[in-house]
């Protein structure tokens, strides 16, 4: 049972790999003036480089089916991506250093964002129908309806063009020299600290919505009735029953939002102009950097799909309900 | 709370249609020093070229409400199309429609509209046309489910039972049932097609030469107004983002409170 449960999502993340990446290759092949065209325009390239540069990157070969067979054996199958246009190094090692910023980011705003949003929202459930009930909520909504980018712009210009804080941006001061590891750390930590603070008050708001709905939700059922029936005390039936139940549609949430920040990255990274993969599949795609877009897409998805598939495992631990295909 | 999320957008909408009479200037002119401060004469002050903020905010409603509205509005039709379909006939529709759904919701929707904006070339067009395509995946898997709670209602069977066709049954007997969750749905789906417009004309990708809150930002960021401490720029646009995705997810939810009594507060 188990075994075929795995099975088939492990076929179905592929599939989705294969879709997305499959897309990726033909969307800007089948668009018209890209990327060839980009690349031969360029008047920066002198023309027998560009030349050579289509040869060397198999962009005067048609795109059926040499150039697709060609992404499919190095991209899809070795795992090689090739060399980036831009940055003329190996796309991999391009994505690799970009990488860690990006977890560091994100892993930090997920883990702050759902702790708060965990703790807010039980405490929404508490009052739920009263007025302090109403008052988070309403402010949650309100959180969650600022677009990410403008929360990171008006930070930058408050904390950084006027009262001149934190950065403008990057990850590390440039050209430092760092007396030791801790001054290292509080560099990043002060890097950190505006592109956390834009990031966070739209997730916690977030997961405040989903622990209060799905605890108003689970109050109501027969379990909790009971609980209360046999005499419990509010704090462990709220506590121990309904928030304890309400965890589980938050960490498959959790899980699938890696995927949804992942994307939001591209705006929040290109805002705090902070090195990670976000900024960086912005600056591929803008410059029609073709190995690079493939490549960074490939890593972004592995990492979503893979921490979807631990959402879908901690769910189906958690509740044996989607083993046995209840539910 | 629909009171207040009316409220908002009555205004919003208002200001959007009467933005050609209200507004003091016209928003692609040059009628003062660039990166002016707010002063009587020009009471949000003036962007990188000297073009009056106050006017550019009135008539990036038009543009922001209704790229917001087109989207979400296409993007619920063909959700709704998709997911009665699949959850009326159910077998192997159903299993083939439920396959692309769940690929489609497992896709980084935001890079991928982006990778699609960028070669469909920019413009509003292209930027509803990604928002649709990764956003009726959700909206079909509610209606699928709904559709397949009321298809096992009686008066379903009675219509089967006196002959009703499969296309008489979907268009007179489900979609009138699902019609009030849809109309939530859209509304709610509103603010998030207004969220992902704003994200990709701050990108870059709306057309340049037009008016939108998404694209305002756009400019504020390209064209350094950290450098002048343009807050005048920069604060408008989100504020006018943020009371028009709110006053939809308000309304949204009182809708969806009141099609579907079980969501009442306790």
């Amino acid at each position: 049972m188990i075994g075929s449960f795995l099975l088939k999502k492990f076929v179905q993340k592929l599939a989705v790999l294969f879709i997305v990446m499959t897309l990726v290759f033909l969307i800007p092949r089948l668009a018209p003036g890209s990327p060839i065209d980009y690349l031969v325009e360029d008047p920066r390239i002198p023309g027998e480089v560009k030349e050579e540069l289509l040869r060397k990157f198999g962009l005067d070969r048609p795109i059926f089916p040499d150039q697709y067979l060609d992404f499919l054996r190095n991209v899809m199958l070795r795992g090689d991506f090739g060399y980036s246009f831009m940055y003329q190094r190996p796309v991999f090692d391009v994505i690799m250093e970009r990488l860690p910023w990006t977890i560091l980011l994100l892993g930090t705003a997920l883990a702050i964002s759902a702790t708060l949003g965990t703790f807010a929202g039980i405490f929404a459930a508490w009052f739920r129908g009263g007025k302090k009930d109403y008052v988070v909520t309403l402010t949650a909504l309100f959180l969650r309806s600022l677009p990410v980018f403008w929360t990171g712009m008006i930070l930058l210009l408050a904390f950084s063009y006027y009262l001149n804080i934190f950065p403008m941006g990057g990850a590390t001061t440039a050209g430092t020299e760092y007396s030791g590891f801790l001054d290292y750390v509080a560099d990043v930590l002060w890097h950190l600290t505006l592109p956390l603070l834009a990031i966070i008050p739209i997730f916690t708001a977030r997961y405040l919505l989903v622990m209060r709905n799905t605890m108003v939700d689970i109050i109501r059922e027969d379990f909790v009735i009971t609980a209360v029936a046999k005499g419990l005390e509010d704090r462990q039936v709220m506590l121990g029953h309904v928030a304890r139940n309400a965890l589980l549609p938050l960490t498959t949430m959790l899980a699938i939002d890696v995927g949804v920040m992942m994307g939001g990255a591209v705006i929040t990274e290109t805002v705090f102009s902070y090195p990670g993969v976000g900024s960086l599949i912005y600056d591929a795609v803008m410059n029609h950097d073709y190995p690079l877009i493939l490549g960074a897409f490939f890593i972004v998805s592995v990492v979503t799909l893979v921490a979807t598939t631990v959402a879908e495992l901690l769910y189906a631990f958690l509740d044996p309900r989607v083993r046995m295909g209840e539910a | 709370m629909g009171a207040v999320g009316t409220a908002i957008l009555s205004v919003l909408v208002g200001l959007a249609i009467l933005a050609p009479v209200i507004a003091p200037y016209n928003p692609w002119k040059i009628v003062a020093e660039p990166f002016s401060p707010p002063s009587p004469e020009h009471p949000l002050g003036t962007n990188d070229m000297g073009q009056d903020l106050l006017s550019e905010l009135l008539y990036g409603a038009r543009i922001s409400l209704s790229v917001g509205f087109v989207a979400a509005a296409v993007a619920t039709l063909i959700g709704t199309f998709i997911g009665v379909t699949a959850g009326y006939f159910g077998g192997v529709v159903d299993k083939v429609v439920t396959g692309i759904m769940d690929t489609f919701l497992l896709m980084p929707a935001l890079p991928l509209m982006l990778v699609m904006a960028v070669f469909l070339g920019p413009g509003y067009f292209s930027i509803i046309l990604v928002i649709v395509i990764t956003s009726w995946p959700p909206i079909a898997r509610l209606v699928r489910s709904q559709t397949m709670s009321i298809k096992k209602r009686p008066y379903i069977e009675a219509a089967l039972a006196i002959g009703s066709s499969s296309l008489r049954i979907m268009f007179k007997h489900v979609i009138p049932n699902v019609a009030p969750l849809v109309m939530a749905l859209t509304i709610l789906r509103v603010g998030d097609a207004m969220i992902a417009e704003a994200a990709l004309s701050f990108l870059g990708l709306g057309d340049p030469t037009a008016k939108s809150w998404g694209a305002m930002l756009h400019w504020a960021f390209r064209t350094g107004a950290f450098s002048y401490g343009a807050w005048w720029w920069i604060v408008p646009p989100g504020v006018m983002i943020g009371l028009a995705v709110f006053g939809f997810a308000t309304l949204g939810y009182a809708l969806e409170e009141y099609v579907n009594p079980r969501l009442r507060s306790v």
